[in-house]
């Protein structure tokens, strides 16, 4: 069974519908990409999974419980976490913090919350280090993230994801604004994620996806064109007239 | 109506300039005073009350472009600072000018008395005072939404980069927004002396109101200023005959009320 | 225990040798008014223009019961900390929704209507004189009417409160309201109700501007309706912001510049509050970043005055 899924999901902002009927089917363990041009409408779909706003219509379900409405902490809760697209992170404080923050969120209980000593939390502590070190930020976890490169902020964004020791991973263009050398090094990385957590990741290369997605579904103007495997989808026509600056689509 | 008035000038500050106006109700006093003393020296109503006003907007550019322009930078905790020290300066330079104790003021002698509506008796200056409340909204609100100067004003508001980028000195539109609110928040203070005499607390009396019909009407909303600001004013006028202790109190609790019910007040927040 | 500590502790000792000692008590009672209100501007982003709410609010409550009833003054001091809370509840509740200058404008409306409450219901309040006759009744034996022993007394108060505020900052809570103010978006995201934590620290805060204003009601024998005004507030986010709201420490050192400002421009002249509003106003243009920045940079001046000697030798 699909560990998160929707159905006919819509969102309309005015008369602009930014995702319109998706139906979508993400199976546990896998990693499944979305693709489309520019405005697409793959923010916007994240935004719906993870409860930033509530959809027009259609349903979102999470490991066979309807999650349509939740809002976005609670959601948070049940084990979506996710990456933004652009950098959104906690500026002034240390990049441990930032990871702490998260994982102490998805801690078993907040026992302590406004007595006990924040650095009494191994086990929180534990999970923030260790999600700094899957992205290789280990050595810095004492500076501030203002202070860090962009592309470690980028490499953070994915820490604080992590830290939160997710059940599906949510990923908006992990590589978005990095230099050549700094993409090949978060490529990997994401590759090395593969496995270990149900992974969405929205990217615009096709180079990128090819090379690791599971599956991968195409939007373009709010809706799914198509979904198959990378190979499938590389030779479906109808994706390719929508890359290629899209004559018809209706 | 000349709630609407100190809502419009507020909401036009806070929505183009973005900052918290706490010397608002400061200028508001000032505008009082201003025509209290303009009619000992030149003697006339009129001309003072056409004076006293463009005093305050001098003033108020001065206080732009000398205090609230190094500050736009500097985030709203410092700002609110700034705007509340000039009214505690503002406040206590009209007890130093003019004493603590308040003064009446007479209408102009052609206003005096009051006029038979058949179902009420009304004192002609408050109906005055009421046309040219509604003037002025008027030609304001006309000026914003119909002359070129009004809709890059407008254009302020909704979004300064663009504002930058057509080529207009953004410093000099804040000046001018900011000089318009304050020669509203003059006018209307010289259009209250006569109905409710002066006193040095009169300022942060109606800073408050001000603050709620711009709290009620949305951040730069105008329109929604001028309404909130005749809600407010009908409201308290209706309490006012049945308590009138609570009236003042009562516009906060009609705030705290709509706020309950409407979280995004009564227009929408921009 | 740190340098920062057995600095307040030499000065809750120096202080009453120096200065009279209502002034003395006023600057740690002020010192907890500004721990509250530094919660929610320097921990949590939230400015707060209606801290007087719950100063007033509680002052008013307790002190009315220890003047008619005499009740004992641990008593008096809860009961101010649970109104200050509840009063902020009732804020906070109808404010943390918003944000920038909505928020800003919303505390200070608010604060106006309990100030205005205050001020026509004279039968409680006494109105514009105040409510006056509030007494110190003795607690174990020990005669509050006694300036030092209220000193002593007030002191302690303000040792536990520090001490609490900091077990608080240190907390989870508050990181996590640390990372609200940093990107309340985000901390939304990775799940955490954002204002229900903006509220929890309303209360917090307004228990301690509570405590605050119940010690000031018996410090002065009288609940003035200033104490529910909102020049009241924004001294309190002037001295915060002056001490420097990015430390816990920052509103001691702003309380002690307020009080000893405001004390040497009262005896100046009747008019003090414009002497006040000049130095908000030159303070701001000129000094901002508060004590603690204008401290950091005296220093690093004269480190680089050292270097340069240096180099010229
Ligand atoms: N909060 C919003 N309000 C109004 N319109 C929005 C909002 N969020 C997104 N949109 C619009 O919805 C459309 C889809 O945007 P979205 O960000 O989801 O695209 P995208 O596929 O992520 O594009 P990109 O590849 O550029 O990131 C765009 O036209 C955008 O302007
Ligand atoms: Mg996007």
């Amino acid at each position: 069974m699909a560990l998160l899924q929707t159905e006919t999901l819509t969102k309309a902002f005015g008369a602009l519908t930014a995702v319109n009927g998706v139906t979508l089917e993400v199976q546990a363990g896998t990693l499944h990409s979305i693709i489309g041009p520019n405005g697409a409408g793959k923010t916007t779909l994240f935004n719906l999974l993870t409860g930033q706003f509530p959809p027009t219509s259609g349903r979102i379900v999470f490991d066979g419980r309807d999650i349509t409405g939740t809002p976005a902490h609670r959601i948070a809760h049940l084990g979506l976490a996710r990456s933004f697209q652009r950098t959104n992170v906690f500026p002034a404080l240390s990049l441990l913090d930032n990871a702490w923050i998260a994982a102490f969120a998805r801690g078993r209980s907040w026992r302590g919350l406004v007595w006990r000593r924040s650095d009494g939390y191994a086990e929180v502590a534990e999970r923030a280090r260790a999600a700094l070190a899957d992205v290789g930020l280990a050595d810095k976890a004492d500076q501030p993230a203002r202070e860090i490169s962009h592309g470690e902020q980028r490499q953070l964004e994915l820490a604080i994801a992590l830290a939160a020791a997710p059940r599906v991973l949510l990923l908006d263009e992990p590589a978005a604004g990095l230099s050549p050398d700094e993409m090949q090094k978060m490529v990997a990385l994401v590759r090395g994620l593969k496995g270990r957590y149900t992974i969405v990741l929205i990217e615009h290369k096709m180079d990128i996806i090819m090379g690791v997605s599971d599956r991968v579904s195409v939007m373009h103007f709010g809706s799914l064109i198509a979904e198959g495997t990378p190979a499938e989808i590389q030779r479906n026509p109808e994706v390719r007239r929508a890359y290629l600056g899209g004559m018809v689509a209706e | 109506m000349l709630y609407a008035l100190m809502g419009l000038g507020l909401s036009l500050i806070t929505g183009v300039l973005n900052i918290p106006n706490f010397a608002h109700g400061a200028l508001f006093a000032v505008g009082a005073y201003f025509l209290f003393s303009a009619i000992h020296v030149v003697g006339n109503f009129w001309l003072a009350l056409v004076l006293a006003p463009v005093g305050v907007a001098l003033l108020g550019l001065a206080i732009e472009y000398a205090g609230i322009r190094p500050l736009y930078a500097a985030g709203h905790d410092y700002q609110l600072l700034f705007t509340f020290g000039l009214s505690l300066i503002l406040g206590e330079g009209i007890i130093v000018v003019w004493g603590p104790i308040g003064f009446s003021q007479l209408p102009p002698s052609i206003l005096r008395g009051g006029l038979d509506l058949g179902f009420i008796f009304y004192p002609k200056y408050r109906l005055f005072v009421m046309v040219m409340a509604g003037l002025l909204v008027l030609s304001t609100w006309l000026f914003l939404e119909k002359t070129r100067y009004g809709a890059i004003m407008r254009a302020g508001i909704e979004n300064k980069e663009m504002v930058s980028l057509l080529g207009i000195d953004i410093h000099r539109l804040f000046t001018a927004a900011f000089a318009l609110g304050a020669y509203l928040a003059g006018i209307a203070g010289a259009l209250t002396a006569p109905i409710r005499g002066l006193s040095p607390s009169m300022g942060v009396d109606m800073l408050g109101i001000a603050f709620v019909v711009v709290a009620l009407g949305g951040l730069g909303n105008l329109l929604g200023a001028i309404a909130a600001g005749l809600i407010i004013g009908v409201a308290q006028a209706v309490v006012a005959l049945y308590w009138t202790e609570a009236s003042v109190a009562v516009i906060f609790a009609v705030m705290a009320a709509i706020l309950l019910v409407r979280p995004q007040g009564l227009f929408g927040i921009r | 225990m740190s340098r920062a500590w057995l600095a307040v502790l030499a000065a809750v000792v120096v202080l009453p040798l120096t200065v009279r000692h209502a002034i003395a008590t006023e600057i740690w009672i002020f010192a907890i008014f500004g721990l509250g209100l530094n919660l929610l501007l320097g921990y949590t982003g939230l400015l707060s223009f209606g801290q007087s709410t719950f100063f007033g609010s509680a002052a008013y409550v307790a002190g009315y019961l220890l003047k008619q009833y005499a009740i004992n003054v641990f008593v008096a001091l809860a009961i101010g900390v649970v109104v200050g809370a509840v009063s902020a509840a009732l804020v906070g509740y109808l404010c943390v929704q918003r944000s920038g200058l909505y928020f800003i404008m919303l505390t200070f409306a608010l604060n106006q209507m309990f100030y205005f409450i205050a001020y026509q219901w004279t039968t409680v309040t006494g109105g514009e004189d105040g409510m006056p006759g509030i007494g110190r009744p003795a607690l174990l034996g020990v005669d509050f009417r006694n300036p030092l022993a209220y000193y002593v007394f007030v002191a302690a108060l303000f040792l536990l409160s520090l001490w609490i505020m900091k077990r608080i900052v240190e907390s989870p809570l508050g990181k996590i309201l640390q990372a609200i103010r940093e990107n309340d978006v985000r901390a939304e995201a990775v799940g955490y109700d954002v204002p229900s934590f903006k509220l929890l620290a309303f209360i917090i805060g307004g228990g301690f501007s509570g405590l605050a204003g119940v010690l000031y009601a018996m410090l002065f024998g009288i609940v003035p309706l200033e104490a529910i005004g909102f020049v009241f507030s924004g001294n309190v986010v002037f001295a915060t912001l002056i001490g420097g709201s990015g430390s816990l420490y920052g509103p001691i050192i702003g309380s002690f510049v307020f009080i000893w400002l405001s004390e040497s421009v009262s005896v100046v002249w009747e008019r003090w509050p414009l002497l006040l509003g000049v130095a908000f106003v030159i303070v701001v243009l000129f000094f901002r970043g508060g004590c603690v920045e204008a401290w950091a940079r005296f220093w690093s001046w004269r480190e680089r005055r050292r270097a340069l000697e240096g180099i010229a030798q």
